[in-house]
């Protein structure tokens, strides 16, 4: 009798622990996911109250004739492409400096944190101002000719732009996990290296970044999925333009859904972001776990 | 050893030029925030002749800056204490069952984190309108709870094992059970964990730009601090020392508590990614 007792309060309790946020995650994410695979093939311009069934119809004119969807989805390719190879390249070199014995090493890692803790659409409009006014005074005093090209105006230095931005409002976090790294790293393996008469770029390349795969693998997953999602630093420095030549694939799907009032089609497209972005980091994450090594 | 120390010194001296170069675009922010506008036209370098704290009341009272701040905090304090307290409650319970029904609750509550909002969102905006909690901070706050668990129970599971099982059993003798045990005795003990949530969720949703545009963007009385400056840019275009200052005021809250609290702020970014 007691047995079974004790058994239906567990069973209460279990419910009474997990029930909140099972809910909250099925109106949060759930619920929406089946509605959008549901919306996907339906025309539907969001006023009228029953959205009419199209089937496949919405995916064949995304993959057929719309270049803009195309046109975005390569460029948010090359965009994550550039700024995961950059954004690891310069944080671990600056991560590696920072982790020498500097007397500013904190008030550094400091400042170069202060960016991530701004949103993105305010970092957009800093460096739109700095871009497009900022530059004239700065070519005017020092007469170099960088600061007269129009680097919002033209589109493959738009592109610059946009990457350059994402990086300096980013490298404080990926510094910060950077350091973490190295500073797990045992010292013994460093010092005994030296002995045995290695370089400093062979103590980096076969001890250091070896023994940095955890966190390499951290950061690129972090900067992969943002990448992929880039919206908020886009819309506010650039807006798309020049041309539509800076439209990523959450800003073509904004577009898409809440300006040209094409609901069935717009999530269309994001459930192909989603299956897109789903596979992608399924495929790094198996790829650098099977790259790290222990110490 | 002296050729080392002097390199360092030199390492240094360029980290410092760096850092002060990489500060530049926010130093040119708040030069400009306090310039007339012929100012900022003919020289955005220069010093501003006077003052114009002109600038500052004028968005203060055109934004209505006080509601904004409250709207933020409304959001913000809402959503996050429902995530810590749900998030919470539910990663103690499925890490302390051992069955196959937690391990099935604990894949439903951590998978949506692959899930990018922008592949939903439309769905979202439709079911908020239908549940009344689009166009309210209330019901914008609220909406946080579903986006933010995933990461708190991961997060929270993950830390669960280093708290003995003994505790909760030398409680329940001592009479505790359910909801009191877990919030009088191992909430407490979650605290390091629980700081770290805290600061990455209270730094996305004070920031957060997207699902407020398309929940509350219809009322002055609903917009985000984030949501109020991108309009007022929008309105502004050419009026570069009204932006700059609505850039200052925006940014404003979020560099104070950073200076007040850099150091938890970056271990708790640190440890919430390497624990995620």
């Amino acid at each position: 009798m007691k047995r079974i007792g004790k058994k239906t309060i567990d069973r209460k309790d279990f419910v009474l622990f997990t029930l909140p946020a099972m809910l909250c995650v099925l109106f949060a994410f759930f619920i929406p996911f089946f509605m959008s695979m549901r919306y996907s093939f339906t025309e539907w311009n969001g006023i009228q109250k029953r959205p009419s069934f199209i089937g496949l119809e919405n995916f064949i004119n995304i993959f057929t004739n719309d270049t803009a969807f195309i046109e975005s989805a390569l460029f948010t390719l090359k965009y994550s492409i550039l700024f995961i190879v950059l954004v690891n390249v310069i944080a671990i070199i600056l991560a590696i400096i920072l982790d020498q014995k500097l007397r500013t090493s904190t008030l550094l890692r400091t400042v170069f944190f202060i960016p991530y803790i701004i949103s993105l659409i305010v970092v957009g409009f800093i460096w739109k101002f700095l871009l497009s006014q900022g530059f004239n005074s700065l070519s005017a005093i020092t007469g170099l000719s960088v600061f007269d090209l129009s680097w919002l105006g033209e589109p493959r230095l738009a592109f610059i732009s946009i990457v350059v931005v994402s990086i300096w409002q980013s490298i404080g976090f990926y510094i910060v996990i950077y350091i973490a790294g190295l500073q797990s790293i045992p010292s013994e393996l460093l010092e005994a290296s030296t002995i045995d008469g290695a370089g400093p770029f062979q103590k980096f390349f076969h001890i250091t970044l070896p023994l940095l795969a955890p966190a390499v693998t951290i950061s690129v997953f972090m900067a992969l999925t943002n990448s992929l999602k880039v919206f908020d630093i886009i819309l506010s420095l650039t807006a798309g333009g020049p041309g539509g030549s800076t439209y990523s694939i959450t800003l073509d799907i904004y577009r898409d859904t809440f300006q040209n009032n094409m609901y069935g089609y717009g999530t269309a497209k994001a459930l192909i972001l989603f299956i897109a972005v789903l596979l992608i980091t399924f495929i790094q994450l198996k790829y650098s776990k099977s790259k790290e090594v222990e110490a | 050893m002296q050729m080392k120390r002097r390199k360092l010194i030199a390492l240094e001296v360029v980290m410092v030029f760096i850092a002060v170069l990489f500060l530049f675009p926010i130093l040119i922010m708040l030069l400009n925030s306090f310039k007339t506008f012929g100012e900022v036209m003919s020289d955005v370098l220069a010093l501003p002749q006077k003052l114009q704290f002109s600038n500052y009341s004028y968005v203060w009272n055109y934004l209505n800056y006080p509601r904004l701040f409250l709207n933020n905090t409304i959001i913000t304090i809402l959503g996050v204490s429902g995530i810590i307290l749900f998030g919470s409650m539910a990663a103690y319970k499925l890490s302390r069952t051992k069955t196959r029904w937690s391990g099935i609750i604990y894949f439903f509550c951590i998978v949506p984190m692959l899930i990018p909002f922008q592949s939903i969102m439309i769905a979202v905006l439709k079911l908020a309108k239908e549940f009344h909690l689009s166009e309210s901070t209330w019901g914008l706050g609220i909406q946080y709870w579903g986006f933010g668990i995933p990461l708190a129970v991961f997060i929270y599971h993950g830390f669960m094992k280093s708290i003995p099982r003994e505790i909760d059993e030398s409680a329940m003798i001592d009479g505790a059970s359910g909801l009191y045990l877990f919030y009088k005795i191992i909430f407490p003990l979650l605290r390091p964990v629980t700081a770290t949530i805290v600061i990455l969720d209270v730094m996305w949703i004070w920031n957060d730009f997207l699902l407020p545009l398309i929940m509350v963007n219809g009322s002055e009385s609903t917009r985000t601090l984030t949501l109020a400056s991108y309009i007022f840019v929008g309105q502004y275009t050419t009026d570069w020392q009204y932006t700059m200052t609505a850039m200052v005021m925006a940014v404003f809250p979020s560099i104070v508590v950073f200076i007040l609290l850099q150091k938890h702020i970056v271990k708790g970014v640190a440890a919430g990614a390497v624990k995620g």
